[in-house]
């Protein structure tokens, strides 16, 4: 088996997403088109400065990207739109502080995936809560029992049966901890090179790599039931 | 490699992350063990699997929505924001501080430099007073010819490093100046002798013919004069002097009311009874005043002369019809 063989690119979900979408990656392999990046860097500057129109410039080129992740990730349209208008109200008060010692595409990302990361984790401590005292009165729960019955009784539809599979991968999904979670959001679905999601998270390269590692392990072993 | 080494990297050459020296050994490990060739696909499974739960774009709607509350949440900071810019300025300009030691040695410097020279400058003003110039300046001008009348030297100043020295010396030059009376320069001279506590002759001289002057009624209304007297018949030492002050201010006595302040003071304070005597006669234009009274009754009363005391009296009792 050739090493080209094992390089698997999951269908659609690793193509990096459309249009405005970072061609402004970080430095770390991402496409970089110089007079893109000079155009940010003015911008940035004159945002700094205190341009408002610089500003919004920059908050197009990246909103929708700050959606996309947010929106997978919490699953909520709500959730997505207060994680994207803090995220950038937090850019807007902190651009000053911004050195250009990262791209500016890894500092924003910084801040969308620690706003992400706290939302994880009240959802985890409140879920863990309701597992304790109650087990169906949960909203989330008992719309998930209800599709399983659904799926239980009813013939094998196909549509159904993605459906019934994609809730399974969400509750996977859910099991895992959040910065596993970020990981392995950041690696299959956003597609970014375990480097760059090394420097968002400010972690290193190698534990980027071991916590993908432990995520997949614990997929695997949550979905191994469906197999 | 063994088995834990190569499916711990499988993940990464799935998502194609595998160092590239890795990769060969890797390759050879999976085409011995088929344990880790079922590894991989199960792990190619599981990504395959994932995709079933998709990214989806966010919908136009979501997107709108999202920008326009921050362009709310953005606007609704402005009346905070020039903190912020403030703040952000500052931070900016803090992180310019890599440059801050020159900028800081530089103002050090610079005002090292300035306040050396005006210290300098300042000691240099201190050590050589102006008039010193001034003195020195006419010496200079007439060592061509006359002599200079030295009376005395009083400093002597080297500048430090220098072969030069600063000497401060008084001059004394007499002068005559003959005129009238009346000349205002005259006058003025007169004053300054009245006021020469050396020399009691000029003091003298000077008192006598200004109170002359003021008792003939010669343009004494201007104060100097007055006062000289007023003060020569309070403090002088002289009798004789404190008699003439009495008689040059005797025409004031009655409009100027200092002067019968003072003339009264004399009646009761002066220790000459010729001062205290001539000060009741002074007085007689304003006898009738009732200050001056109680100082007749009193001097009547208690001065020491038998003779003040009676000539009080008499003055006293020439004015009945008043009392």
């Amino acid at each position: 088996m050739s090493a080209d063989s094992l390089r698997f690119f999951p269908p659609s979900s690793i193509r990096l997403p459309s249009s405005a979408a970072p061609k402004i990656k970080s430095s770390s392999g991402m496409a970089i088109d110089p007079s893109v990046r000079a155009t940010e860097t003015d911008l940035i500057r004159q945002a700094q400065q205190g341009s408002r129109t610089a500003f919004d410039a920059l908050v197009r080129q990246y909103d929708q990207a700050v959606l996309r992740l947010a929106l997978h990730l919490t699953g909520s349209e709500q959730d997505a739109e207060d994680i994207h208008q803090e995220a950038f109200l937090k850019a807007y008060r902190y651009l000053g502080n911004f050195r250009f010692e990262c791209s500016f595409y890894t500092w924003i990302y910084r801040i969308v995936t620690n706003l992400c990361l706290d939302l994880l984790r009240r959802r985890k401590s409140r879920r863990e809560d309701q597992a304790v005292t109650l087990d169906s009165s949960g909203e989330e729960i008992d719309l998930l029992t209800n599709v399983s019955d659904q799926r239980a009784s009813a013939n094998p539809d196909r549509e159904l049966n993605r459906k019934f599979l994609g809730e399974r991968i969400r509750e996977a999904l859910d099991k895992l901890t959040p910065r596993e979670r970020m990981v392995f959001e950041l690696k299959h679905y956003q597609g970014l090179k375990l480097r760059t999601i090394g420097e968002i998270l400010n972690t290193t390269e190698e534990t980027a790599k071991n916590t993908l590692f432990r995520a997949t392990r614990k997929l695997r072993a949550s979905l191994a039931e469906l197999r | 490699m063994k088995c834990e080494a190569a499916q711990e990297i499988i993940a990464l050459s799935v998502y194609g992350e595998l160092p590239d020296d890795k990769a060969p050994q890797l390759e050879q490990h999976l085409a011995e063990c088929e344990a880790c060739r079922r590894e991989v696909e199960a792990v190619q499974a599981l990504a395959k699997a994932m995709s079933l739960h998709p990214v989806e774009e966010p919908s136009a709607n979501l997107i709108a929505r999202s920008r326009l509350r921050l362009e709310e949440a953005i606007d609704a900071l402005p009346r905070g924001s020039w903190l912020l810019r403030g703040w952000q300025r500052f931070y900016q300009g803090a992180g310019r501080l890599r440059a801050a030691p020159v900028a800081v040695s530089a103002v050090l410097v610079t005002g090292l430099t300035v306040g050396g020279f005006s210290g300098y400058r300042a000691g240099e003003h201190a050590h050589t007073p102006a008039p010193l110039a001034t003195v020195i300046a006419p010496a200079s001008q007439q060592d061509d010819g006359s002599p200079v009348d030295i009376a005395s030297v009083s400093s002597i100043v080297r500048e430090p490093n220098t072969e030069n020295v600063a000497v401060t010396y008084n001059r004394v030059q007499a002068e005559t100046i003959h005129g009238s009376l009346d000349d205002p320069q005259i006058r003025q001279l007169l004053l300054i002798g009245a006021h020469n506590r050396i020399n009691s002759g000029v003091r003298d001289s000077s008192l006598r013919l200004l109170a002359d002057e003021c008792h003939a009624g010669h343009q004494c209304d201007d104060g100097p004069i007055r006062n000289s007297l007023l003060v020569a018949l309070r403090y002088d030492k002289s009798v004789a002097v404190r008699l003439k002050a009495l008689e040059g201010l005797q025409p004031y006595v009655a409009d100027d009311v200092r002067v019968r302040d003072a003339v009264l003071e004399a009646l009761m304070k002066d220790p000459s009874p010729e001062v205290r005597t001539q000060a009741i006669n002074v007085l007689e234009p304003v006898e009738a005043d009732s200050s001056v009274r109680e100082v007749l009754h009193t001097v009547a009363a208690s001065d020491d002369s038998p003779e003040i005391r009676t000539v009080s009296r008499q003055v006293l009792d020439q004015l009945p019809q008043v009392q």
